[in-house]
Parts: structure tokens; C-alpha cells; sequence
């Protein structure tokens, strides 16, 4: 049963029917070979509604809306702005710049889309212009929206969270080693970039110039201070501060800034409800199906086959890390965890694996997954919003897939750089 | 995210007559439950937050109407979303192919989707009338549940009816159509050869 299952839902993946129906048809198939026809999918439709039901998923949706309030309106660009007035005159100073504003924008949105859209569409003329190649450039922003998976807000991880029954709040905080590690990495390889390549430096901004910067930014940088800070400190639980992250936007972008009017609220309210939707019809489809694979002891089955469990702890992890990174170059991470993490939920308790690190690694290599050919979700999403050809947008990628590589490797090894906040926030 | 959603300000239906007047207000309900939806969902997370550090309670149905509202955003999400082509797919190996394959891979692809929108459909029924015998209610709201799910099978059947659609739409016009409305490729507007 299982072997079919995964073949009908890889062809029908690959033929393009919409990510939801190589859910429900494995989920459908399970159902009608486990019960012998079609009397158990009222049962189905009933794991669907479960699916969805969690409170902690409300995160999901109050995330995006932030972002997308902030998108359209200002606190982007003054982001962007500040970053560039600090860092713009270092060599590789705008490349640095872009990958500084992804990882600030990243702890605002929680979306890799919107970060691309938000900085990258801005930041990739000014690059142009100074001289940078377009297939670095395009690299760069592909990859480094990546760090936005796992700064917080994270909506993977929230997904994660709630799939795997982990604390949200805990892998939030633990995403922020990892991420500002690959922050540190890029901006080396930028400079090493511009030095090697020519690149000229920007003018240095004067003081006066960045206090107006820091000025303008001091409002938007109240986000990170509610998610991170409201977080770490006990105050949110991860709703909450979506929540209130919602509620600041709107204050800051249409009371403070008035960058935008009531009626473009409501046109923001809808995007989101359609987004979120797209998003939870996948999750309620997954939970039909994880619900199936792990009543039948699929995982047991697949696992055990290769001896999964003799492995050890580092064994499963790396297991983990090729099998997120594979089924991401191909898929939505969405899905990917939706459909894998049940998968490997028994292995993971069975070798005793901390949840926390387990998810952030995941989280990890799903951003790593997404950024690889041939199918990597963001390469598209980049020629979708940037319109240039698939070619000239991966052609850049090799050395920041090694670095993210090393970046995981090292996080197997080495725990503590994303244990060690969180250590020090709740244990 | 934000740049695309221009074209989902549209409503006029592409059917002919009195069926695309209730086409249009189909579409026009569903954009507006999605919104409402939303900003209601923020209302009520926003307040029970204030209300738990302001006022020290929290709001003893909130759970409750989040819960109610999540399942009427993603229902009417996915009609519309199905309208305006924007479900998510992995369209590399499609879009590689040449067009006289994609087009009848997509006529397959869209009623192969609408057949399991339609089974869902009967099959979420079928759960509500068992819930509904049931009688139970949310503790708090003092909603029978069954109510509460009211959404999901219409959800389910209108994008059944769109994908249907959009297959009657690729078999009868010369272009390959994503949705009713929506050509394929990445530019959304729609050109008529």
C-alpha cells in the first residue's frame, strides 16, 4: 500500500495537479485499501477538520497579515534603509546590505516570498548598478530570504510545531543561532565577492545621514522587540505576539505613517485569507494523510527497513537532513513537512532527538531545499517576480549551497548553536 | 505575495448570462468572507490579547469563534483561489512540455481535481448529517457544531464547479487556461489570440 501511495502522489506531483491532490489521493488510497472501499471517508474528512483546528495554527494567517500590511507600506523600505546606511559603504557593502535587510525582514514577515518581493525587488537595481552580475545578485536574494525561514516569525515552523506537538516558542528561538550564522557567512562570501570581482564601494553615509536612518527604522524595529522580546522574555505565546504584530502594523503603517488608506486593508485582509486558505487546505489534506501512514505503521515499515534505528542520533539526523533537502528541491516545504515529519516522528522519539533541534535543522534544510535546482519553490518565485530566465537565476547558487551545507553539517555536530538561546530563555 | 493580487480584484464570470450573474456573486461573497474572515480573526485575537493584559481575562469564546473562522476562511479560500488560479503546483515538468500536451494534460489534471472536490463535497455532507445527529455543541458559543462546518462542503463543491469549469473553458477556446480566468504562464492577464 505504502509503495503506492508514494508513486501515485510523486506522478501526480510531477504532472502539476495542485499540491492538495497528491495529498487527498494518498490520503484516499490509504482510506479505501485500509478499510476495504469507501465506507471510512467521513473519517477523512473528519482528520481534515482536525488538521486545521489547532489554536496555535491562528499564528499562520495573523503572521502573514502583518507582513503583508508592512510590505505595502513603509517599514520595508526603512529597513532597508537603515541596514544600507551602516553597512553600504564596506566593500560588498550593498550585497552585505541585501542579505542584512532579508535576515531583519525575515523577523518581521516569516514568509520567504514576501521577503523576496520586499527587499529583493528594491535592493536588485541598486546592486545592478554598482556593478554586481545579475546571476550573484539573484543568487544572493533567493538564498538569504532564505534566513527568513528561520528567523522568527517562521511559518514553517509554526506548521512544524504544530505537526510534531513541539513548542513553537522554543523553535523560534532556536532558529536565531543558525540564522544569523548563515547572516555572518554570506556577508564574508559578498566580501570576498566584491573584492575578487571589482566591485566599487559605495559612498560612506554621514552620521547625520544615519541618525535620520535609524530614526525612520525606530518604529519598525518595534516588531522584532514583540516577536523576539515578547517570546523570550514569557510575555506572547507565539499567537499572541502574531496578534499583536497585527495590530502594531496597522497602528504604525495606517495611523503613523498613513501609507495605507482602510480600503487597502481590507484588500490586504483578503489576500491573506486567500493565502492562508491555499496554505490550510494543505495542512487539513496532510493531516488525513498522516493520519492514514501512521495507522497503517507506514513509517515503522519504511524506517525500519534500513535499519534506522541502529543508526544513532547523528545517523538520524543526517537521514533527516538528505530526505528534507531531496523532497524540498521538488516540493512546497509546506508539504514536505506535512507529509515527512510524521514520517520520522518514531524514529525521533525512539533515538531520543531533542524535537527542538530536530525541527530547526528541518527548518533549515527545507530553506536550503527551496533555494536548490531543479525545483526549489523560491528559484520560481524569483522568476516570477524578478522575470528572468531559470538559468541566469541558479546559475549563482553553488557557493551559497555549500555554505548553507557546511552551516547544517555544523548544526548536527554542534547543537548548541541553535540550543544555546533557547537554553538560556527556557531551561 | 503582494504583487499578483491585482487580478483577484476581478469578478466578472466568464459564463454566459443568468448563470454568470450568479457567478459573480459567488465570487463576490467569497471575497468578502475571506476578508471579513480575516479582520475578524484579528479582532478577536487582538482583543483577547488586551483583554489579557489589560483587563486580566481573556475572552472565554475566542478559541472558539478563531476556530469557526479559520474553517470559513480556508473554505471559502479555496474556491476562490481555485477561481483565480493560484492554488500551488509544481509546474516545472508541465511547463516544459509542449502546448498541444499541456492542454490536454490540463483538461485531465482540472477534472481529475474536480472529481475529488465533488467526492469531498459528498463525503463532508455525509460527516455534517452524522454530527448533526449527534447534537453536540461548542462549549463555550453554545453552537451546535455541525453549523460550524456549514462552509465545507460548499467550499469543496464550488471548486469542484470551478476546476469543471475551467476544463469546459480549455476544451472549448484555443488558449491553455490555469482557472476561468486566468491564462497560464506567469503574466495574469489575459490575451485573447
Amino acid at each position: 500500500m505504502a509503495a503506492t501511495i508514494f508513486l501515485a502522489m510523486i506522478a501526480l506531483l510531477l504532472l502539476g495537479f495542485p499540491m492538495m491532490i497528491p495529498l487527498i489521493v494518498g490520503a484516499f488510497i490509504g482510506f479505501f485499501t485500509m478499510f476495504g472501499g469507501l465506507g471510512q471517508m467521513e473519517t477523512m474528512v473528519q482528520q481534515m477538520m482536525a488538521g486545521i483546528r489547532p489554536a496555535s495554527l491562528i499564528a499562520v494567517p495573523m503572521f502573514i497579515f502583518a507582513a503583508d500590511i508592512m510590505t505595502r507600506g513603509q517599514s520595508a523600505t526603512r529597513l532597508i534603509d537603515l541596514v544600507m546606511a551602516f553597512v553600504g559603504h564596506v566593500r560588498g557593502g550593498l550585497a552585505v546590505s541585501t542579505a542584512a535587510a532579508c535576515t531583519l525582514f525575515g523577523a518581521v514577515s516569516g514568509s520567504t516570498q514576501a521577503t523576496v518581493v520586499a527587499v529583493g525587488s528594491p535592493l536588485r537595481p541598486r546592486m545592478l548598478k554598482a556593478g554586481y552580475k545579475d546571476s550573484f545578485i539573484l543568487a544572493l536574494i533567493v538564498n538569504a530570504s532564505d534566513i527568513a525561514f528561520l528567523i522568527p516569525p517562521s511559518i514553517g515552523m509554526i506548521i512544524y510545531g504544530v505537526v510534531s506537538n513541539t513548542s513553537i516558542a522554543e523553535l523560534f528561538i532556536a532558529g536565531i543561532g543558525p540564522g544569523l550564522l548563515i547572516l555572518v557567512l554570506f556577508s564574508i562570501y559578498s566580501y570576498i565577492y566584491a573584492v575578487r570581482n571589482k566591485v566599487p564601494t559605495e559612498e560612506r553615509a554621514t552620521w547625520s545621514e544615519r541618525g535620520r536612518a535609524l530614526l525612520q527604522a525606530l518604529w519598525p524595529m518595534g516588531f522584532p522587540v514583540i516577536i523576539i522580546g515578547g517570546i523570550y522574555g514569557g510575555v506572547f505565546s507565539p499567537t499572541e505576539a502574531a496578534a499583536a504584530c497585527v495590530l502594531y502594523a496597522l497602528l504604525l503603517e495606517v495611523v503613523i505613517f498613513r501609507s495605507i488608506s482602510i480600503a487597502e486593508v481590507y484588500q490586504t485582509a483578503k489576500s491573506t485569507g486567500l493565502i492562508t486558505a491555499v496554505v490550510f487546505i494543505l495542512v487539513g489534506a496532510g493531516a488525513a494523510f498522516s493520519w492514514v501512514i501512521s495507522f497503517a505503521q507506514v513509517p515503522q515499515a519504511i524506517l525500519g527497513g534500513i535499519g534506522i534505528t541502529e543508526m544513532g542520533p547523528i545517523g538520524v539526523l543526517f537521514v533527516i537532513s538528505i530526505a528534507f533537502f531531496v523532497g524540498c528541491m521538488f516540493v512546497d516545504p509546506i508539504v514536505v513537512i506535512l507529509v515527512l515529519v510524521p514520517i520520522f516522528a518514531p524514529v525521533v522519539d525512539a533515538v531520543g532527538l531533542d524535537p527542538v533541534l530536530v525541527g530547526t535543522i528541518i527548518t533549515l534544510q527545507v530553506a536550503i531545499g527551496s533555494a536548490t535546482p531543479p525545483f526549489g519553490c523560491d528559484i520560481f518565485t524569483a522568476i516570477a517576480v524578478f522575470k528572468r530566465p531559470y538559468i541566469e537565476v541558479i546559475r549563482g547558487t553553488p557557493p551559497f549551497i555549500l555554505i548553507l551545507t557546511g552551516v547544517a553539517v555544523a548544526l548536527i555536530f554542534f547543537p548548541q548553536i541553535a540550543l544555546f538561546a533557547r537554553d538560556l530563555a527556557f531551561r | 505575495m503582494t504583487d499578483a493580487d491585482d487580478s483577484t480584484d476581478r469578478h466578472e464570470s466568464s459564463l454566459p448570462g443568468f448563470l454568470g450573474v450568479i457567478d459573480t456573486t459567488i465570487s463576490r461573497i467569497e471575497s468578502f468572507f475571506l476578508a471579513s474572515g480575516v479582520l475578524l480573526m484579528a479582532l478577536n485575537t487582538v482583543s483577547n490579547v488586551v483583554g489579557r493584559f489589560v483587563f486580566q481575562t481573556s475572552l472565554f469564546f475566542s478559541e472558539e469563534l478563531n476556530r469557526i473562522l479559520i474553517i470559513l476562511i480556508t473554505f471559502a479560500g479555496i474556491s476562490y483561489a481555485a477561481r483565480h488560479g493560484r492554488h500551488i503546483r509544481m509546474s516545472a515538468i508541465y511547463d516544459a512540455l509542449p502546448s498541444n500536451v499541456r492542454k490536454p494534460l490540463m483538461i485531465v489534471i482540472t477534472l481529475v481535481t474536480a472529481l475529488f472536490m465533488f467526492g469531498l463535497c459528498y463525503y463532508a455532507t455525509t460527516y455534517i448529517i452524522t454530527q448533526a445527529e449527534r447534537g453536540r455543541v461548542l462549549p463555550a458559543l453554545q453552537i451546535p457544531v455541525w453549523l460550524t462546518l456549514i462552509w465545507v462542503p460548499f467550499g469543496f463543491f464550488m471548486t469542484g464547479v470551478q476546476y469543471t469549469l475551467t476544463a469546459i473553458k480549455n476544451m472549448t477556446s484555443k488558449d491553455i487556461y490555469l482557472s476561468t480566468s486566468v491564462l497560464e504562464g506567469y503574466d495574469e492577464d489575459e490575451i485573447e489570440i
